[in-house]
């Protein structure tokens, strides 16, 4: 039998950097592979059951999305962009075609921002239906996990059929949206999938959002105030939880969001339960405003602009010049930042993760003095997407 | 519509007379300050009630031989987005700037990423040595820059090309 000091010396001489045991704590790797983590690797140095240090790893990505970006022409970079978050991948897309057109000078047309908009609402609606999942299997209510799923599943296919495919969507492009919506039916089905989702939202709460053990396991844990909020960076449902009413549709108002009625819930707690509730308020409010935009209909008109530099799609050239534009997501403030100098390929392309602030520092403070048990808790309500820190 | 914009670019250039600014569009502004006066330019803006920095962005002019740093910072109390920029020489014994994270703690993490893909250094950060690219990524490579060449990069580092020339006519392409 080998004790495990001889085992430890053996590692070191082979080269493995170990933290010196001493006393009191030791350090405990968790993550990548572990369930409550998400592909997320936290290095955690423990003091028995309590959290002394915490480092984030956001993982082994490395995909290098900026430079790639500057290698490809205008139009190809769409396909690049939305892998950037795949709960989400219509928002990375909508920001790069937002800055080109700021750039490029051109109005899109309405009915084009009409389908942007619903595109986008489904997007969120169905990023927080993964998320939902991801927290009913973290606090181990599994079936209300597997119904987000299913419901979920129910918007992949409504996207299939708008853009050709489930998760990654190639569909905003600069100047409007790739295709035309299916026809009528398509509109059909999404009226009865917003009617059937928000019928079962009753569910949920009876067996997640007013579970007691829910309460008891959120409430209280990882709480941070506006202030640090504000200074760290946190945007969306993780900044609102603290009492600050900021949403990038009101604040900086895009498409069609100034004509439509919606709520921006505030919470003042700032916990893990009041983010968690953020979300569920948010999901009924976008389930919302889909009923209003299908009540609207569709504008006649072009989906797309009608210019004629767009016929020779890889010759397309941008006028030299640069634009920030950034819309709201279900992880914060989405931005991208795009300069061109007049070639047919972007000069410099950044991307502003809302992730990077609440999902390596902010995490790494507020996971100081938790429980181990606590910690999938506050790693689910933060909601980070580690391609959107590691680009 | 773009009152309140030229209303607040004119009072932070009244007390930042180095500075030059403008109103872009509907709350977009931009200001050009010299890099020596950007930490006294920021504390102002955030004096302004531009509270939160969403992002910095270096950006490689090569040609004009200088990176340019722009600080993205939003007010959500005034509900406008303001761009600083400024522009430092791109050599990377002069690529120096003060930091600014004691002003906009986030800022730490960007300008860590900036100093890792552009080879900028902000003096007074001391967690710009903690990679976020690959650990045996050779020190000195900033891949963002424009003159990195990316392709005989891989080629050293992986040695897949050079077996790929090696085995020239096995292939066929």
């Amino acid at each position: 039998m080998v004790s495990q000091s001889e085992l430890i010396k053996e590692a070191r001489e082979n080269g493995m950097d170990l933290l010196p045991l001493d006393k009191d704590t030791y350090e405990l790797f968790f993550g990548p592979q572990h369930m409550a983590t998400e592909n997320f690797s936290i290095i955690l140095k423990m003091d028995g059951h309590r959290v002394v240090k915490a480092i984030a790893n956001p993982g082994f990505l490395h995909r290098g999305f900026e430079k790639l970006a500057e290698l490809r022409p205008w139009y190809t970079n769409i396909a690049l962009l939305l892998r950037i978050c795949v709960p989400e991948p219509d928002v990375p897309e909508m920001i790069y075609s937002m800055a080109v057109e700021e750039i490029m000078g051109w109005e899109v047309p309405e009915r084009a921002q009409w389908i942007r908009t619903v595109v986008l609402e489904m997007a969120r609606v169905s990023a927080y239906l993964f998320w939902t999942m991801g927290m009913a299997f973290k606090l181990g209510v599994y079936t209300a996990g597997q119904w987000a799923a299913a419901y979920r599943e129910r918007f992949m296919a409504l996207f299939e059929e708008l853009t050709g495919a489930r998760v990654y969507h190639i569909y905003t492009i600069p100047g409007g949206v790739r295709r035309d919506i299916p026809g009528d039916k398509w509109l059909r089905q999404l009226k009865d999938t917003v009617e059937y989702v928000k019928s079962k939202l009753p569910d949920f709460d009876h067996l997640i959002f007013e579970n007691y053990i829910t309460f008891r396991r959120m409430e209280g844990i990882g709480v941070m105030d506006k202030k640090f909020a504000l200074e760290e960076g946190v945007t969306g449902p993780n900044l609102r939880a603290t009492g600050v009413p900021y949403d990038v549709r009101r604040a900086d108002p895009y498409l069609l969001y100034p004509e439509l009625d919606f709520e921006v819930p505030v919470l003042k707690e700032g916990d893990a339960l009041a983010r968690a509730l953020i979300r569920r308020y948010e999901l009924e409010q976008d389930l919302y405003i889909l009923e209003q935009l299908l009540e609207m209909g569709p504008p006649s008109g072009p989906y797309k602009i009608q210019d004629p530099r767009l016929k020779n799609l890889p010759r397309f050239k941008v006028p030299a010049g640069d634009a920030f534009a950034h819309v709201e997501s279900t992880k914060g403030d989405f931005g991208a930042y795009v300069v061109s100098n007049g070639g047919n390929k972007p000069y410099r392309v950044q991307i502003r993760g809302p992730s990077i602030a609440h999902g390596i520092r902010v995490l790494e403070q507020l996971l100081i003095g938790a429980r181990i048990a606590d910690v999938p808790v506050i790693l689910v309500s933060l909601d980070n997407c580690p391609p959107d820190i590691d680009r | 519509m773009t009152m309140k914009e030229q209303e607040i670019v004119e009072r932070i250039l009244k007390k930042a007379p180095y500075a030059e600014g403008k109103v872009r569009r509907e709350r977009r502004i931009e200001f050009k300050v010299p890099a020596d006066r950007i930490r006294n330019f920021l504390t102002l803006m955030k004096e302004s009630g531009f509270e939160l920095m969403l992002q910095i962005t270096p950006v490689d002019w090569i040609k004009e031989g200088e990176i340019e740093i722009i600080y993205q910072i939003w007010s959500v109390t005034h509900r406008i987005h303001a761009m600083v920029r400024t522009r430092i020489p791109r050599d990377l014994e002069k690529a120096r700037m003060p930091t600014v994270k004691d002003i906009y703690p986030a800022a730490e993490t960007y300008e860590r990423d900036a100093h890792e893909f552009f080879g900028v250094y902000f003096e007074g950060n001391e967690k710009m040595e903690m990679p976020w690219i690959l650990d045996d990524t050779e020190r000195g490579t900033y891949p963002l820059r424009k003159d990195f060449d990316m392709l005989s990069y891989v080629k050293k580092k992986y040695k897949i090309l050079d077996r790929f020339d090696e085995n020239k006519d096995n292939y066929v392409i």
